[in-house]
């Protein structure tokens, strides 16, 4: 089903092989670009008209007839913007840094050595999709309550109460590994299979490279497009992040938006504050990919 | 046969992706499981708080949670299904796209699009296709029963976060495709289909599968979206979860909002059933 | 890659030292002299006024949850408290539920982020006195006897009556409703369609729950029977009257809901705010569905700072607090003994609408059977 809406837009006029071909593929491509257009521009109205409308409400009041940006000049003087933005950032990172630190061994050995722990893999990276935050949040203040409704001096109780530091709470990367997990798999496996990893292990430790060199110099590279997909996924994911933060009671980018908004005297707020946190989400997450992408062009060759 | 000394190797390596997901995720799943067996708030006086029960779990299986659970698979996979497909197509053309500016702005785009949802992505609809809203009169001209508030109208909005999760998952498989084998099968006199049905196709196949299941997760765990637009009139089986755990109204039932909780869990694992079984067939697509 | 590599691995390595580094009060402060403020079940058994003053300054600071500014004034309040005593007000998790809240007090314990003091609806307040602390603030005796508990454990704080607020610019020609059974006026369906809204899901949004109820009294139900206030909004429904968005300020705004059935203090605080955008609100109270609630106030048993709970509790409870209450259109629970004792604020009390008629409270059963009405019978009649 989806082959053929695909091969669709494709022109399947046969062809003698030579003399004919710059003219089918001449056709192909325009009719293609065609349908392209047709698409992406669909698409781009469905994502962009709501946007806009949002902005016309925050922007325009028609009962005084008045046009106003002053709803989006609010939050960067508001206190705390800087701290909560920076939290957030650090809790991705490290979000990050465990995930891949986890990930990328154990996809690379079950491909190569135990496949036939796929189906575990694959379960593993679907379960904390379906489960609810909410059910899960709870589940881990159960938890993290075994530690803290012990006596005051034991070790666990201890950890409980570091996880939840508020000037760094840990336990927010941990369950964010666990949420972006799905997200990262897929992004890693989808790249993973086009690479031949095989060949390119053999290859490499044929040449005498230890395990880390050859991970670090010759699959990695291979990678980076379901590497940074699955880096910005998650980056996104934990600046996006809520009903965890929340409940747990801390103060990231999210649920500080929220608070800042809460005083407000103001309909249009709300909906300002989170176009801009989405604009923001965005330009952060814009810049890293660049970081990523400019390497892009100098390593293509060594790949 | 591969040497016991690799196979350890291999072991060690894939040791702490699962000891990290015993504890991170075993951990909370086990006090959801043992919640939910247990009663917290006894109904009448022949149980006891803290006694081992399946009542929570058979209530969990009748009634509106039957329902809930039920139009929750439905809306799932109906806006999975679609969200695939176009996104699979999106991916497709923005692969095809030569900017590499426009690949990245894109591909960020989806990333933070992915995530968006709630009230405030709620918001963005009502105030375009809501009542009152701008464009409420234009959809209704085609669709004459359109409304924001009901399944249909949830259905609509859930694409806005599912298809560029599909994106931003099959871009790395659709840039994989390379160009020179399209031009390789046509050399050898082979049509698009041809290609699609031997070299794209089952190359791209288990990813798409893959970017399905993610969407229909996703689609499945969402529940603040669906809560700000309808006020609980469709029922799902996560809304229920949230206002029974984190509501104003409905007390002492944590036991049933986990018990409802595992429910999900089961789904998951049914949803596995199907779709491994499906994956090996695709491999042997790729290999046949 | 090794740019970002370094990168990462600079944050990662800085986070990490940071998180080891910080350190993390965790045990509860103790009041200063000898007395446990953690037991004084009122402000005279504990030394008197001065002397809870000095321990909750000493405690420096109050944790409180689930609190928006903009709800009930609460904005207002914790500023002048923080201004009168110094005491730093941690509000966590602004838009909470009870829900959240419970359970907060139940997994916090030892945490110095756990909450000192709730305030939660009568569904979470009843079942829960376990874990609150008995108290009784000075003017004990201005809160009638049907809304607080007898041992002090809970409280009313503030509450107010389900009303029907209205944009009548938009609704014309029919005229802006007053009663439930205006709602289902046959003249006025058309003008009504699409525009009357509840505060959220019913099933989890106590001022959706209590409109469901109050339009139940309104059609022939009482307090032990909601169900014909699920058929009533199921008739809503079915004229095309009821969408089932939740109204919040910005809904309204947008001319997406204009008819909301939903607390007066909300009503009210969404029609002032909406002046200055040149939209018109009216609040009016329906005479034929009466139903009003309060919220209570509770100590947690575990709280970190319980002198400053304490001191909090007796702020909200004085006529200055109470008088806060009302600057954010909500009634006070100590109305009738202050409208005696001459001290409520005069200009507050002209902004309240007025109520005709009285009102009876649900007991803890009432309250269950309800709910299970509304969490079975809701989303069959509406769907």
């Amino acid at each position: 089903m989806r082959s053929a809406s695909i091969s669709a837009s494709h022109s399947p006029a046969a062809a003698p092989v030579g003399a004919r071909r710059p003219k089918r593929r001449g056709l192909d491509l325009s009719r293609v670009r065609w349908w392209r257009v047709a698409v992406l521009g669909v698409l781009g109205i469905y994502f962009v008209v709501p946007l806009a409308a949002t902005f016309w409400f925050t922007f325009y009041t028609p009962g005084t007839h008045q046009f106003s940006l002053s709803p989006y000049g609010q939050i960067f003087s508001a206190k705390g913007f800087g701290t909560s933005v920076l939290l957030t950032f650090k809790v991705a990172v490290l979000t990050i840094v465990i995930l891949y630190a986890l990930l990328i061994p154990a996809m690379i050995a079950v491909q190569l050595r135990l496949p036939k722990l796929k189906p575990l893999l694959e379960s593993l990276a679907m379960v904390p999709l379906v489960l609810s935050p909410v059910a899960l949040v709870v589940g881990v203040q159960t938890v993290l309550g075994w530690g803290t409704n012990g006596n005051p001096g034991t070790p666990l109780f201890q950890l409980a109460v570091d996880l939840q530091n508020g000037n760094f709470p840990l336990i927010l990367p941990i369950i964010y590994v666990v949420i972006a997990l799905p997200f990262a798999y897929r992004s890693l496996d989808a790249q993973l299979r086009s690479v031949d990893l095989k060949t390119l292990v053999e290859a490499s430790r044929g040449l005498g490279a230890s395990w880390p060199v050859t991970i670090w110099r010759a699959v990695l590279p291979n990678l980076r497009t379901g590497l940074l997909s699955g880096a910005i996924l998650t980056l996104a994911l934990v600046f996006g992040e809520y009903t965890i933060s929340s409940i747990l009671q801390f103060l990231p980018f999210s649920v500080w938006i929220v608070q800042d908004s809460q005083g407000a005297t103001s309909g249009q707020l709300a909906p300002a504050v989170s176009l801009l946190s989405l604009l923001l989400s965005w330009a952060v997450l814009f810049l890293v990919s660049f970081l990523g992408g400019r390497r892009a062009a100098g390593s293509n060759r060594s790949s | 046969m591969i040497s016991l000394v690799k196979k350890l190797g291999a072991w060690g390596a894939v040791l702490p992706l699962l000891g990290y997901c015993a504890i991170a995720l075993g951990l909370p799943i086990w006090a959801i499981l043992w919640d939910g067996l247990h009663l917290t708030n006894p109904q009448n006086t022949s149980e006891t708080t803290g006694s081992l029960t399946l009542a929570n779990l058979t209530t969990s299986w009748h009634g509106i949670y039957l329902k809930g659970l039920e139009t929750s698979l439905r809306l799932s996979l109906f806006t999975a299904i679609i969200s695939a497909l176009v996104g699979l197509f999106a991916a497709y053309a923005i692969a095809q796209s030569k900017g590499r500016y426009f690949k990245q702005a894109v591909l960020t785009a989806s990333g933070v699009l992915a995530n968006f949802g709630g009230i405030p992505l709620a918001f963005c609809f009502i105030a375009t296709i809501g009542t009152g809203g701008v464009f409420l009169s234009w959809i209704q001209s085609v669709w004459p029963s359109f409304a924001l508030d009901t399944f249909s109208g949830v259905a609509v909005v859930y694409p806005y976060f599912l298809i560029p999760l599909m994106v931003l998952t099959t871009l790395p498989a659709l840039d994989g495709l390379r160009e020179q084998w399209k031009e390789a099968s046509a050399n050898l006199g082979g049509t698009s289909w041809q290609y699609w049905r031997h070299i794209g196709g089952p190359l791209l196949f288990p990813a798409a599968l893959g970017g399905f299941v993610l969407c229909f997760g996703s689609s499945f765990a969402a529940y603040a979206t669906a809560k700000a637009l309808t006020d609980g009139t469709v029922p799902l089986v996560t809304t229920q979860i949230a206002s029974i755990l984190s509501g104003n109204v409905i007390a002492g039932e944590n036991d049933l909002g986990m018990a409802l909780a595992f429910n999900t869990v089961i789904v998951c694992g049914v949803m596995m059933a199907v779709y491994l079984p499906l994956r090996k067939r695709s491999a042997k697509w790729l290999e046949s | 890659m090794h740019r970002i590599t370094k990168l990462a691995c600079a944050a990662a390595a800085v986070t990490l030292a940071a998180s080891a580094c910080s350190s993390n009060s965790s045990t509860t402060s103790s009041g200063s002299g000898s007395t446990n403020w953690a037991t004084v079940t009122s402000a005279s058994a504990g030394g008197g006024m001065t002397a809870l003053i000095a321990a909750a300054k000493a405690e420096g600071s109050l944790n409180v949850i689930a609190l928006p500014p903009t709800w009930a004034n609460y904005g207002t309040l914790m500023a002048e408290f923080k201004a009168k005593y110094g005491i730093t007000v941690n509000d966590a998790n602004p838009n909470g539920s009870s829900g959240d809240e419970i359970n907060a007090i139940e997994h916090d314990k030892g945490l110095a982020t756990a909450p000192d003091v709730v305030d939660v609806g009568n569904s979470h307040a009843l079942p829960n006195t376990n874990l609150f602390s008995d108290y009784e603030v000075s003017t004990w005796a201005n809160i009638p006897a049907g809304l607080k508990d007898a041992n002090g454990s809970w409280y009313g704080d503030y509450g107010g009556y389900i009303s029907i607020g209205c944009v009548a610019a938009k609704v014309a020609p029919a005229p802006c409703p007053t009663t439930f059974a205006e709602l289902l006026d046959s003249s006025y369906t058309a003008d009504y369609k699409g525009k009357v809204s509840l505060d959220g899901d019913p099933t989890s949004a106590n001022a959706a729950f209590s409109g469901v109820w109050a339009a139940a009294l309104a059609s022939g139900g009482s307090l032990s029977n909601i169900q014909p206030g699920i058929s009533y909004f199921g008739k809503l429904k079915s004229n095309g009257e009821f969408n089932a968005t939740g109204d919040t300020e910005s809904t309204i705004e947008a001319g997406s809901t204009d008819i909301t059935i939903d607390w007066e203090y909300l009503n009210s605080q969404y029609a002032s705010d909406l002046k200055s955008k040149g939209i018109t609100m009216s609040v009016a109270i329906p005479t034929d569905g009466l139903y009003s609630a309060y919220y209570d106030q509770a100590i947690s048993k575990y709280a970190p700072h319980p002198a400053a709970a304490r001191l909090w509790e007796e702020f909200l409870y004085s006529a200055e607090g109470q008088n806060g209450f009302m600057g954010g259109y909500a009634r006070p629970v100590e109305f009738a003994a202050m409208q005696s004792a001459g001290t409520l604020d005069a200009t507050d009390e002209k902004l309240l609408p007025t109520v005709s008629g009285s009102v009876s409270y649900p007991t803890e059963s009432e309250l269950t059977t309800a709910q299970n009405a509304v969490t079975s019978g809701w989303a069959t009649a509406l769907g």
